[in-house]
């Protein structure tokens, strides 16, 4: 029954805080370039205007068309429901395996690909083309990441090794914690992998895929997406301070851990912003470098943390 | 219950399907054939399956002494492969009866009808001898049968295919055959349980020797890099059902045999043998999957990715062969199970693409994917069952290929640190490449399915698609359906198959177990299942339904065309520019100006070269040397009869003096 509730209190905190993420992320960008910004519970409302709005369907698109955003947000549910997030130790976590989340984030981007291919247009092909190759390298790099979680930890879902992950013991996680955020930032199409905040077709990739979405179906992807930029967010905070996190259903460890969510995604908002104010995005050829560097830094975590043992 | 007699009746059935397909006039009994193999095979599958459920290790199923006392008997192990050989060729045969008519002009319907007969009465008996003469005697009837079945369609590339298929099945089989005789002393009529015991006591160098020869044997069959070349060619050119059977069924044979020979004849010594085996698994996981993301041609898209699919087998069981030569038996049975799972679900995903292969071909009149498209739209129900298989070969949850991963990967990360550094880093090795093949794969399966379906069709063909016959798509359904009963009974079959120590039991289902780590399949899908239902509600209930109008895709203000889209080459193209060391691609753009004032204003011819880096590396420079060595016996015949009569003197005393 505690599981449960734990469970229930993370799917709705994390649900009701994802567009305050996105729109924070945004404030923060404005402010360091010098803009005003607009106020960060402005994608709130975008959300709920987009799902009163006509959608307009391309003639060239079929059923898989129509199933995209609903299976790549009901991917984007399975994670909020299984990562530990807000609590530990909730009800669904014993399906946290890490092949199963590396498999589950995969089946999200295998079908906003084909949503992106559905369009028949050039611009949707492309931005499928590139998403299908930086999903297809970032999961080398994502498997190394966590199997040196589970050799320095001895567990096996990502809520107990996240749990039992303590860095100031095991230095080994250091690379790998440098690795999952380099795949924070291509999984959720952030600089330098992306520019979120674009429209010009020879950068985009995320944007290009959904280019074809309109009204509660651009919502869905939306918000799938703003959620999943959610989700990266608390992971890292969470790999770092597993101690802000609740364990069992008492009222004050749940405001306690609720408290600690909003300042954790704050935080990390700022850093985020911060980091694409200040760097280029990279071209695309140059796409493999950068995954490359994030597969070895998890692969070096994976070597020292055999070594660590053996010695 | 004795089963052994649906067996021999399920074989006798196959034997009169192929009587039946010689003796019907030209261009009758076809239906009648086929229905009758699908009946034999269908019987075969049943037997099979109800023996495995009984939970016997052992059937005995006949032996006579006009079979040189050959035994024939059912293990768990053929058992399971007969189950998959006979539940495929069962499919096959009811999808051929529609897909051979749309050919009919092409084929001959007898021939094709009565040799598909007859590789189906060979891969049975291979699975049911136990003993050398037989097992090369059924090795021989499936090679040269799939033989002619490649070159059906007369055509000089299927001609020039196959007879590649024969030389290389043959040196395989050559091979083969040369291991059993040094096993055995020259008798090729012990069993093979006779073989184990003396091998016992042949040398360690003799036995090194054999199972290279084993390896190169069962490993040029089964696909593996570099002895691949074949298949790439042979696989594709076959009609799609025999396809189907070849990349999901013949190459399982190769891996029974070779299953059989490393686990239960040979002696495991050292670790020497099982690195040289997760050499040329990785190999081929890797070699595989880059190619079928950058092929363009849609059954060579599937025989590459059936390349990857045999390297990843042959990568968890040579890791199977390094534990247990280091004593871990736990791990070794874990890593043998995921190979038998994977096994399971390449015979059925694979088999059905292969299938769907075939309808989209006839479909598009071409086996280019970029002449294909918009079939989502024309043929809903045949493009999920589609997009299912496609999934399922990309090892995404919840299906069949995921599980076995999942068991595979889940024990090793766990056993990681107790290992010696050396295996250690091999099993790094093995988990960081099994993982860029994974991702790789989801890139080859998207392509296939995202290029070959979506969007608007690339050819007025095309764009005439119609929804197959309904005997040509149920058993295409069927196999979707397999494919995700496989994925979420994952741990019911293993315990069947001989793996109970891998799966829990609960009150009302079945865990997978590995290592400490528990997972159900069935929660999982339920849990996703829900999850998506939850999303479909929540859309229902926030938005409106009916609000929306249909208009055409956003272009720049011009009409869309399917001009526009993005083709396979396009898409893959990263994957291209990436790994170009590897696959060293030539890109030929060849430029003509249009106007004489105005270069900008050309018109371009593209053209790619995808090249067969093992072709041009490794099978060029034996051609020539063999050529040139031809060329140089060939200065003997000068038409002298007195050196000839010379020649035959000294190889008569060199032949003596080698025999005496």
């Amino acid at each position: 029954m505690n599981s449960i509730l734990l469970t229930l209190v993370q799917f709705v905190a994390t649900l009701a805080i994802a567009p305050f993420v996105v729109g924070l992320v945004r404030l923060f960008k404005a402010r360091l370039q010098g803009r005003h910004g607009a106020s960060p519970f402005l994608p709130y409302i975008t959300y709920a205007t987009l799902l009163k709005k006509q959608m307009v369907i391309s003639k060239s698109t079929s059923w898989v068309f129509r199933l995209v955003p609903f299976v790549v947000l009901a991917s984007t549910l399975f994670l909020v429901c299984v990562l530990p997030l807000v609590v530990f130790g909730g009800a669904l976590s014993h399906l946290g395996h890490f092949m199963i989340i590396a498999g589950v984030l995969a089946l999200g981007t295998a079908f906003l690909v084909m949503g992106g291919l559905e369009s028949a247009s050039a611009f949707g092909g492309m931005g499928a083309s590139r998403e299908m190759t930086l999903a297809s390298l970032v999961e080398p790099a994502m498997i190394a990441t966590f199997a040196t979680f589970a050799v320095v930890t001895g567990a096996f879902t990502v809520d107990t090794m996240f749990a039992s992950a303590n860095i100031l013991t095991s230095p080994a996680l250091l690379p790998a914690i440098a690795a999952l955020i380099m795949i924070a930032l291509a999984e959720n199409a952030r600089y330098p992998v992306d520019n979120p905040a674009t429209h010009l077709e020879l950068t985009m990739v995320h944007e290009a895929m959904v280019l074809e979405y309109s009204g509660p179906y651009l919502a869905m992807l939306e918000y799938a997406s703003g959620l999943k930029l959610t989700i990266f967010s608390l992971l890292v905070a969470n790999v770092l301070f597993p101690m802000t996190l609740a364990v069992d259903a008492t009222l004050i460890a749940i405001i306690m851990a609720l408290g600690w969510m909003i300042i954790k995604v704050v935080i990390v908002s700022f850093l985020l912003a911060l980091l694409e104010s200040m760097i280029a995005k990279m071209r695309f050829y140059r796409m493999q470098e950068y995954l490359t560097i994030a597969f070895f830094f998890a692969l070096a975590g994976l070597v020292f943390a055999l070594i660590h043992i053996t010695l | 219950m004795n089963f052994s007699f649906f067996v021999l009746l399920s074989l006798a059935g196959t034997l009169l399907a192929a009587l039946v397909s010689c003796i019907s006039a030209k261009g009758q009994g076809h239906r009648a054939v086929m229905t009758l193999l699908a009946l034999s095979t269908g019987l075969g599958a049943i037997a099979s399956a109800v023996f495995l459920l009984s939970g016997q290790s052992q059937l005995a199923i006949s032996q006579s002494v006009w079979f040189f006392s050959t035994p024939f008997a059912l293990s768990t192990l053929s058992a399971l492969f007969f189950f998959l050989l006979n539940t495929v060729a069962c499919l096959a045969s009811v999808y051929a009866i529609k897909y051979v008519e749309q050919y009919a002009e092409i084929y001959n319907v007898r021939v094709l009808d009565g040799l598909m007969a007859i590789f189906v009465l060979g891969m049975q008996g291979v699975l049911l001898s136990s003993a050398p003469f037989g097992f090369l005697v059924f090795w021989e009837v499936m090679s040269i049968s799939s033989f002619f079945l490649v070159m059906a369609d007369k055509q000089a590339a299927s001609v020039r295919a196959a007879l590649f298929y024969l030389i290389m099945t043959h040196l395989g089989a050559g091979a083969i055959l040369a291991g059993f005789l040094i096993l055995s002393g020259s008798s090729i009529f012990e069993p093979f349980t006779r073989l184990a015991v003396l091998a016992q006591s042949l040398p360690p160098q003799t036995l090194f020797g054999v199972f290279l020869l084993f390896l190169f044997g069962f490993g040029s069959k089964a696909g593996l890099v570099p002895f691949h070349v074949w298949l790439p060619e042979a696989h594709p050119q076959a009609p799609s059902h025999i396809s189907a059977l070849m990349s999901g069924v013949m190459l399982k044979m190769a891996l029974y045999g070779f299953l059989v020979m490393t686990f239960s004849v040979l002696p495991i010594r050292s670790s020497t043998e099982a690195l040289i085996v997760i050499a040329l698994g990785l190999l081929s996981a890797v070699y595989g999957v880059i190619y079928a993301v950058i092929e363009r041609d849609v059954k060579r898209v599937l025989a590459f990715s059936s390349i990857e699919n045999m390297g990843i087998i042959f990568t968890m069981i040579g890791v199977a062969m390094l534990v247990k030569s280091q004593g871990m038996d736990t791990f070794a049975h874990v890593a043998i199970g995921a190979a038998l799972l994977f096994a399971i679900a390449h015979a059925f995903f694979k088999s059905g693409l292969f299938m769907g292969a075939g309808v989209m071909v006839h479909a598009a009149h071409s086996r280019s994917l970029e002449v294909m498209g918009g079939f989502s739209k024309r043929m809903p129900v045949f493009s999920g069952s589609m997009l299912i298989l496609a999934l399922a070969a990309a090892a995404l949850p919840p299906f069949s290929a995921f599980m076995a991963e999942w068991t595979f990967i889940q024990n090793l990360v766990a056993n990681l640190s107790q290992m010696s550094p050396f295996i250690q880093g091999v099993l790094v090795l093995v988990l960081v490449t099994m993982a860029l093949v994974g991702g790789l794969a989801l890139f080859a399966m998207i392509k296939l399915f995202g290029i070959g379906f979506l969007a608007e069709p690339r050819s007025e063909h095309a764009a005439h698609a119609k929804a197959p016959d309904a005997l040509i798509a149920v058993p295409i359904f069927a196999l979707a359906a397999l494919t995700i009963f496989v994925g979420a009974c994952a741990p019911w079959i293993l315990s069947i198959i001989g793996f109970a120590d891998l799966t829990s039991f609960e009150t009302w289902h079945t865990n997978l177990v590995v290592a400490e780590a528990t997972l159900n399949p069935l929660v999982l899908f339920d849990v996703l299942i829900a999850l998506f239902l939850v999303v479909f509600v929540a859309r229902r209930l926030l938005s409106n339904k009916k609000h929306e109008r249909p208009y055409h895709t956003w272009d720049c203000g011009q009409p869309i065309t399917s001009g526009m889209e993005y083709t396979a080459t396009a898409f893959s193209s990263p994957i291209r520019f990436f790994f170009r060391m590897i696959t060293r691609t030539k890109k030929n753009v060849i430029a003509t100006p249009v106007l004489a004032s105005n270069p900008w204003i050309a018109s371009r011819i593209f053209s790619l070269d995808l090249r067969q880096i093992w072709y041009d590396v490794l099978y060029v420079p034996i051609q020539h040397a063999c050529l040139w060595t031809s060329t140089q016996v060939r200065k003997l015949q000068n038409g002298v009869i007195q050196f000839y009569i010379a020649l035959i003197f000294i190889a008569l005393v060199v032949t003596l003096t080698i025999a005496l």
